[in-house]
This record gives structure tokens, sequence and C-alpha cells, in this order.
């Protein structure tokens, strides 16, 4: 018997070939599509799963009254509190920022590199983490003056030859250091805890290495530079903890200022238990929602597809029901035959699906810059989710159809009575509906979406863009005549005919502060006062000039200003909205009111026009605006000509004046564009996922109007007959499906504005959501659908009633 | 074999009784060819549809065979009505996904009758309507007459002793009708199958050996 189901479901899909096309293409573009997502959602899921002791690992959290986070430690504290409290076995340290600079071999002139992925870690790196190690040992990461180094860099450095052992020079903000290779390491993709080089925390106890650099001192608890990991006895109530370490922390020196140590579960590290968790995490639990729940969409837009036109083909089948009843079938043996069909045509979807998996999987890593494949899906246990999903909803679809097509009558059947699509016309309309609504929606989170990037991309910042190229400065060779060099370079650089203009700065607009501090006061500030936060940016007296960001008050820096040593100055300028942070009503007034930062008296000899120093995805912060001359960052404003023959020429200075350096540029404006790159990844995916549901949507469109117009046949006919035209007929036949549309626009319309008005919320710059948009999405909508149906009705409409009345 | 006792069926439209059928009482003895006649509308196919239990009476008694139709559930009756009759629909109703050959053997698999008995039933009816040729075309490729035969043989796979056929030669030209009619006559003469048919055609009903007219829902008495 089941062979023969098997044969004739075969032949049944081999019969009506445009049928059997819609049907398992629909269901294999959104099988294709859910498989996708799903390795998507099962990387993000299996992150630092290799990680053997995740389950008491904490990270150690920053909570301040405000209820915001921050990773960032102090490194005294983790060797006081192993000390203090018996639950915690070990602790690991490490950093990723303050280390960055020119790595080169210890050999002549080997070439030299800007590493930007290489910090400092515990000694215990190798042991605390599962991190493999290729080469070396990992107990002598212990040593001061190590550096490990990862696969693809260590073949950087030293090709063929073996690694460990070797020497390599960091010239960084700690100046000239030595380091000995002690090892190869391997960082698997799905590690939160990425480097290419490691070094050993140890070299820091050392003062000679720290380069006057005292705030990176291991023993200090005054500034906050590192991740600390700690591992606790299993059975460890963290929140006990937590109120521990916090009152060590208030004990030891530090003034009472409200923040709070909060244990983070490693488990946790990548993706928050769950949307109200607020700890910081490196990947969005909240994105992974939100693409998860396109994907089901959009999978049930394909199995709405193959309900709607299986049982749409009830009219055919009747009569075969009818029959095969009469001859003696069970309704069971007849669910079972249906069954049978509606399972190969759920096989070949996949199958097909897997192919077309195949051939997307190039543009789809592409849009996520990820190197994903299917056998993500495997990597956690999101692959039994997906499974069982695409199980039950094959075996529900399945059986909801061959339970609706068995249960005619036979004599109903057989005497043609069965005159329109049938019983089932009504769950067949909520369907449609649905799939549009969902279309819709998606459609209109498009548009959203690409609006605000558009926005985004092209708001006046306050700050010119154009032609702006930032050159990073010099880190290797700063001996005893870098200063002059750095003098000369300018200089030389201003006589360029294609410089338009100049400037030296520790920051530029788009990049993040030079760091964030508090303690400013003014003699009428108020209590609490001294904890709001100021970004601090280092620039010289040619900084404004050269962005165009103008002054509202007071003067710039004069050029004999930011040659004053960092202690000694006591100007600054501030932004507006430092003027207002300090309580100021008019900019004015703090240029004749002294300023406090801790013990330092400093006066204010200007006010900036606010401007986004950081992107858009950011509100503007109060700033304090320091004069030196700093060689962080060259910032040069271009005339227009080329821009390749303008770079060599800098370039030409560059090698010329700061010999061993690397020379790496950027322009301002495509590093604005590059900070925007997760919205344009939401765009894209976003216009993905809605084409594909509409494609498939209109599938199932294109097989219903199909099977609409062969069921009225016979009625188009007798109005041909009676003197319709081809346009009566084709209204009669779109009529229903536009308004079902319309039904579908007006329950996506609300949906989507509540889901982008939470996501705009993100924003503090964002768009108004207009009317319009909505208005598009539905005539996009309606028109995709009218093309769809219009094609088939005209085909009815135009063809021969005397045929169609004849073959009845 | 059949006995209709007072049966009548009737639909109700805006409280009123149309009846379909009105104190019908009939008795067909097996191996009788009874041929329904009557215009259009007079409840031919209804009558013939009760006696199938397609469709149930309203009011009456209805004995097949020795069985109480009329006081039946459902699933007894298609036990019934599976075992002991075939039917011949005016439409063929072959379904167009099968061969001749699966469409005649349909009916088997649904009396799980075994692979190989089953090889040889339809190796016989086929031979018997001399169709070995035609055995793997489908239905859309054969002549009316042609698909009629392949829907006898079906309703003869199961060796039913009553045969129902509603208007068998309707789409049929008068020759292919002919030879239908011929092939039930030798049916009921020589294999002994009751048949009852309904038809319009006066030729045809001379076939069988017994004519009931039917007018408005009631049989017609000669007078």
């Amino acid at each position: 018997m089941f062979y023969h189901n098997l044969k004739l479901a075969f032949r049944t899909l081999l019969r009506n070939k445009i049928y059997s096309l819609v049907n398992i293409g629909g269901l294999a573009l959104g099988i294709a599509v859910f498989l996708l997502l799903l390795e998507y959602v099962s990387f993000e899921r299996s992150f630092n799963n290799f990680q053997e002791n995740a389950g008491n690992t904490y990270r150690l959290l920053n909570e301040d009254q405000k209820n915001s986070f921050w990773p960032e430690i102090e490194p005294g504290w983790a060797p006081r509190a192993k000390e203090k409290f018996p639950a915690i076995i070990d602790y690991c340290r490490l950093e990723s920022d303050v280390a960055k600079g020119i790595l080169q071999r210890n050999t002549g002139n080997a070439p030299a590199f800007r590493e930007t992925s290489i910090g400092f870690a515990e000694g215990n790196f190798f042991e605390f983490f599962s991190f493999p190690l290729l080469k070396g040992n990992a107990a002598s990461f212990h040593a001061p003056n190590t550096i490990f180094l990862s696969a693809g860099s260590a073949e950087k450095y030293f090709g063929n030859e073996e690694p460990v052992g070797q020497q390599l020079i960091l010239s960084n903000q700690f100046g000239k250091t030595i380091y000995q290779v002690g090892g190869v390491f391997e960082i698997p993709a799905n590690s939160d805890i990425r480097y290419d080089q490691v070094l050993s925390l140890e070299t820091l106890r050392n003062p000679a290495n720290l380069n006057g650099n005292d705030w990176a001192a291991l023993e200090n608890t005054g500034s906050q530079y590192l991740q600390t990991y700690l591992r606790l006895t299993p059975g460890t109530t963290p929140e006990l903890l937590e109120t521990k370490l916090t009152a060590l922390r208030n004990e030891v020196g530090k003034e009472n200022d409200g923040v709070r140590f909060r244990l983070q579960s490693f488990q946790h590290l990548h993706l928050a238990a769950s949307l109200n968790d607020s700890f910081p995490t490196a990947g969005n639990i909240k994105y992974l929602y939100i693409l998860s729940l396109i994907s089901v969409l959009i999978l049930l837009i394909a199995w709405f597809n193959y309900v709607n036109l299986s049982t749409a083909q009830a009219l055919k089948k009747a009569n075969e029901v009818g029959v095969r009843k009469i001859a003696g079938a069970s309704r069971l043996s007849l669910i079972g035959q249906f069954l049978v069909e509606a399972m190969l045509v759920n096989l070949l979807g996949f199958v097909i699906a897997l192919l077309l998996v195949y051939f997307l999987q190039p543009l789809f890593n592409s849009v996520m810059a990820l190197k994903l494949s299917p056998a993500d899906i495997l990597s956690s246990s999101a692959w039994m989710f997906g499974s069982g999903l695409l199980l039950a909803g094959s075996l529900l679809t399945g059986t909801y159809t061959a339970f609706a097509l068995s249960g005619f009558n036979p004599i109903v059947t057989l005497r043609n009575r069965l005159t329109r699509s049938g019983s089932g016309s009504r769950i067949r309309k909520t369907l449609v509906v649905t799939q549009f609504a969902i279309s819709i929606a998606l459609i209109i989170g498009t548009v959203l979406i690409y609006q605000q990037l558009r926005y985004l991309q092209e708001k006046n910042i306050g700050v010119t863009k154009a032609q702006m190229l930032i050159v990073r400065g010099p880190e290797a060779g700063k001996d005893s005549s870098f200063n002059q060099r750095q003098v000369a370079f300018l200089q030389m650089l201003s006589r360029y005919p294609f410089v338009e203009d100049y400037a030296g700065s520790g920051t530029y607009p788009g990049g993040w502060y030079n760091f964030v501090t508090s303690g400013f006061t003014q003699p009428g500030s108020l209590k609490g006062d001294e904890f709001k936060s100021y970004a601090f940016a280092i620039i010289d007296e040619r900084y404004l000039p050269a962005f165009e960001i103008p002054l509202v008050a007071g003067r710039n820096f004069r050029p004999e200003e930011t040659g004053i040593p960092w202690d000694k100055n006591n100007k600054v300028l501030l932004n507006e909205t430092a003027v207002a942070a300090l309580g100021f009503k008019n900019p004015d007034d703090v240029l004749h009111t002294p300023v406090q930062w801790d013990e330092r008296a400093l006066q204010v000899i200007g006010v900036v026009k606010d401007y986004n120093h950081a992107n858009l995805k950011k509100t503007i912060m109060p700033m304090i605006f320091y004069p030196q001359n700093s060689s962080a960052y060259c910032c040069i404003r271009l005339a227009s000509g080329s821009v390749s023959q303008h770079i060599a020429g800098v370039e030409k200075l560059y090698k010329q004046y700061f010999p061993g350096n690397p020379f790496e540029y950027f322009f301002l404006d495509e590093n604005y564009q590059r900070q925007y790159a997760a919205e344009k990844q939401y765009g894209q995916l976003f216009t993905a996922a809605s084409v594909w549901a509409v494609i498939i949507a209109c599938l199932g469109l294109f097989g219903l109007t199909t099977f609409t117009v062969t069921s009225r046949t016979k009625e188009i006919g007798i109005r041909k007959v009676l003197g319709a035209s081809v346009l009566d007929i084709t209204q009669l036949l779109s009529r229903d499906f536009l308004l079902l549309v319309g039904i579908a626009a007006l329950i996506a319309f609300p949906v989507a504005w509540w889901a982008m008005q939470r996501w705009l919320q993100d924003f503090p710059y964002r768009i108004n959501i207009s009317w319009w948009v909505f208005a598009l999405a539905a005539v996009i909508a309606s028109v995709i659908a009218l093309i769809t149906i219009g094609f088939q009705s005209v085909r009815a409409a135009l063809s021969n009633p005397v045929k169609n009345l004849r073959t009845e | 074999m059949i006995t209709l006792e007072h049966i009548s069926k009737w639909v109700t439209t805006a409280g009123l009784r149309t009846f379909l059928l009105k104190d019908i009482n009939l008795t067909i003895k097996e191996g009788e060819f009874v041929s329904i006649m009557g215009p259009s509308g007079s409840g031919k196919s209804t009558l013939l549809n009760v006696i199938g239990m397609l469709d149930d009476a309203d009011e009456g008694k209805y004995d097949f065979m020795g069985n109480q139709v009329h006081s039946m559930k459902e699933k007894q009756r298609s036990q019934l009505y599976k075992q002991y009759i075939g039917f011949v629909f005016q439409a063929y109703h072959l379904i167009d996904e099968l061969t001749v050959y699966e469409n005649i053997e349909t009916p088997l698999l649904y009396q799980d009758t075994k692979s190989t008995e089953r090889k040889a039933m339809v190796g016989d009816m086929l031979d018997r309507f001399q169709m070995v040729g035609k055995k793997d075309l489908f239905p859309t490729q054969l002549s009316g007459g042609q698909q009629q035969l392949v829907g006898i043989a079906r309703a003869l796979i199961s060796s039913p002793k009553l045969i129902l056929a509603d208007e068998p030669t309707g789409n049929l030209n008068s020759r292919q009708g002919e030879e239908i009619m011929e092939l039930f006559k030798k049916l009921n003469e020589e294999d002994g199958v009751t048949i009852i048919q309904v038809t319009h055609s006066e030729k045809n009903a001379a076939y069988g050996n017994r004519i009931i007219h039917l007018l408005d829902g009631r049989i017609e008495h000669p007078r």
C-alpha cells in the first residue's frame, strides 16, 4: 500500500507541474531561509562552549548608581579578593586595549606591523581558559616579557621558521619592549576572548616596563583597564560574593561613589540569559530573537502556502476521494495516501532547500560578515529545535491537508455539487491574510531601517567630513629626536599645495574619546555633580579650524599653549553640553568662572559649538578639549584632485620622518559609514527577508488564483456569453484577493509601527515614522499581488467561453 | 434481494417539504435486470443512491438480502455495499492518475486482497474485457466507451451481487452504448448479476426484463 501511495504521489506531482513547482518551490525557499538563519543562531549560541570551566567562571563588572555596567576593573582587586575570600579558586586578568602598537622582529630591518588585537593577560591564561596550544608550554606564560602568538600571527612574523624562542619588539605607550615568543595558540571562531598576540601581564610588574604609566601598575586600585575573570568553588552564591567584594572595594580607601561589583556568569558572556538581563554581552540576544522570529515567520508563510495550495486542490481531489470511498476506501486509508503525498512534497522541498543553502551560503556569509556553513547548525542545541520544528511543521500541515481532503462525501462530489473552492475557504483566506500581513510588516521594517540608516549617514554632525584623511601616528622610534621630526613632518606637509588644512590630535570625530573622567565642579555646583562624566579630547590649535568646528564663545587655543606640558597647563575648551552639565546657562558665564578638576583649577577660554564626536548612535557627551601636541592622529583636509597621488605624497613624507612605522590611513566619512555596519546589515537582512516573504506569498497567491480560475471557468464562460468584458472578469477575480491584502495591511500596520518604534528608540537621533511608509508597503504588496493575480485572471477572461462551457 | 417499504425522502426549504421520493414500495429479486426511467428530477438517481446505500431515506424500511439497512450504522452499511454492490457512473469517475490496470485494482487494495491474488483477478478481468493491451494507459488516453468498460470492470472486480448503473451510456455514442448494454445483458444472463440501471432511453431500457417509471418521486404503476 505504501509503495502504491508513493507511486501515486509521484504521478500526481508530475501531472500537475505548475502546482508542484509552486508548492515544492515555496517550501524550499522557506526552509532554505530557515536553515541559513538557523546556522547563524546556532553559531551565536555556541559561543564559548569550548571553555571547559565556563560553569563556575564569572566576569567581574562594575555597576554604578545609574545601572550602567562596565567590565574594566582596577588590577589590584583580584589578588586582594583571592587572598580574602576562599570561594575564589583562581582569577585571570586580561585587557585588549592598552598594549596596541607596532610589532617587529628583533632582527635588522624586518617588516613592522601595527597590531590592534594585542593585549596583556594573566600568566595562567592558557590554564584558566581552554585555548588549544599548538606550540610551547602553557606554564612559560607566567614569565615576564613573554608573548604567545596566534597561528596566523606566527606565520606572519616567522613564516616557516620555528617561532618559539624568537624575539619581537613592541613599540607602544609603554615604550619599546622586547618579548620572547613562548608559544603558538589557536582561538576558535566562537570565542569572545580573541587575540592575535597575548603578552604576559607579569611584564608590567617591572617598573621599567611601565615607562611612567604608573596607572597600569598591577597592585593599583586607581585606574580601570583590565577585565577580571574569577573561578569560584562550586556551590558559591554569586550574589553573596558580590556584596563581599563591594564591601572590600569600599573598605580599601575608595570614597563611596556608589559603584558596586557584580558577577556575570561566563555562560552568559556572549548572549544574555534573557531580554531582561542587562549585563553587557558581546552578542546581542535581541538581534538573535528578531532573526529567529523572521526565520520562523518565513517558514510559516511557506507552510501556509502548502496548506492553501493543497486544500485548494480539493476540487480536483474530491472526485477521486468519492470514487475511492465507493470503491471501499476508509477515511484512514485515504489520510494515509494524502499523508504520503504530503511527506513527499516536504521531503523534496527540503532537498531543494539544501541545494539553495549551498548556493546562497556565500551571499549570506558576506551579508553577515561571517564564515558559516551548514555544519554550524550542529554546533549548539539549536539544531534539535530546528529539526523538531521542521518535522512537526511538515507533519502538522500534511495531516491537516490529509484530513481536509479525505473528508468529502462521495455523493456530493460525484454529482459535482462542489462548485466553489469548498469548505476550507475561510481558513484559506485567513492564511493568505496572515502571509500578506507578515510580508507587509517586513516591507515596512525594511523601508524604515533604510530611512534610519540614510538619516544616520546624511545627518549634519557639525564637522566637515569630506576629503578628511586621517593618518595614524607613529609608535616606533620615539627617541629624543622624535618631537623635532614631528614638527618637521607637519611643516613639510603644510607645503604641499593639496593640503588645505591639517591638525595633530589625540582623537578624531567618529573615533572614541581619549578618556572619560569625572570630578569637574564650579563654585555653584550641587552635591553629586562631581560624579558626572566628561569626555576628554586632546587637540592642537589647528584641530577646530581643520574640521571647521565653530566656537560660540571665547577663543581657540594659541600655538604656544599646546606646547605646555600636561601637568602645567590650566586652559581648556568646553563644548556647549559640558557648559550645561556644569550648570551654566550662558556660554559666556563659564569664561569668567574658575572650574575645578579634582584639585586642579582650570580656566575655560572658549566654548565649542556642539558636534557629534562619537557616531550618531550616541548622544553628545559633555566634552573637555585639552591642548597638547599629540602625534596619535594626523588629520589632513585634502584639496580635490587625484586622491591616490595626494596619499602617495603624504606617505613619502611619513616614511621619511618616521621610518619603521607602517603608513596607515582612512577617510573620515568612510569611517563614519563603517560604524553603521550593523544597521546596514539589518537593512540587508530585512530586505532579503521581505523579498523572500513576498515571493513565497505570491507563489501561494499564484497557485490559489490558478485554482480559483479553474473552479470558476464555467462561471466565467457564462458571464462572457452574457456580455462581460475582459476587464469585468479580471475585476471579478481580483477583487476578493485585493480585499484580503487590504485586511492584511490593517493587521500589519499597528504591529510594524509598534516594533519599529521600539527599534528606533535605541537611537538618540532618529527619524519620525511617517504614514506614507505604511501606504507604500500596502501599495507594493497590492501591486505585486495584482500582477500575480492579473496574469491568471486575464488569461481566464480571454479564453473562449464556448470551449469552456462545452467541457463542463 | 431488495425490499423497499414506504420509502420517502425529502428536503425542507423554508418550512416546506419537497419530496424527492414518496412512499416507494419496490421488490427486486436476485437475477433481475431492472431499468428505472422517468423525466429529469423524478428521483431516479436518488432512488439509486438509496438502494446503493450512499444516501439514506428519511422514512421507510429497506431490506437488503435480509439486512435491515434503515436501522444500520454508516459503518455497517459501507461494509455491506462494499461486499455486494458495484457502481457504474455516467461520467465513469476513473482516477486520472491511475492506469487502467490500477483503476481496476483499486477496490481490491481496500479489501486487503493479497498481491498475487490481485494480479490474477485483474488479469482475468482485463482478459474478459479484451483490454490487456491497454492496461498501462491512463484514462485520458481512452475513448469514452473504453473508459466506461474500465468503469464496469472496476465495479465487477470484487464480484458484486448487484450492479447499480446511473445512466451508464449517457456520455457515449449509440454504438458504444449498445456495446455496454450488451455487456450488461450478458453479465445478467450468464453470471447472474443483478443489475439496476437508470436510463433515459427506451431502447436501453428494453435490455432489461423490468422497467420502473418514476414521476415526482413516485412509482407510476402501469395502468
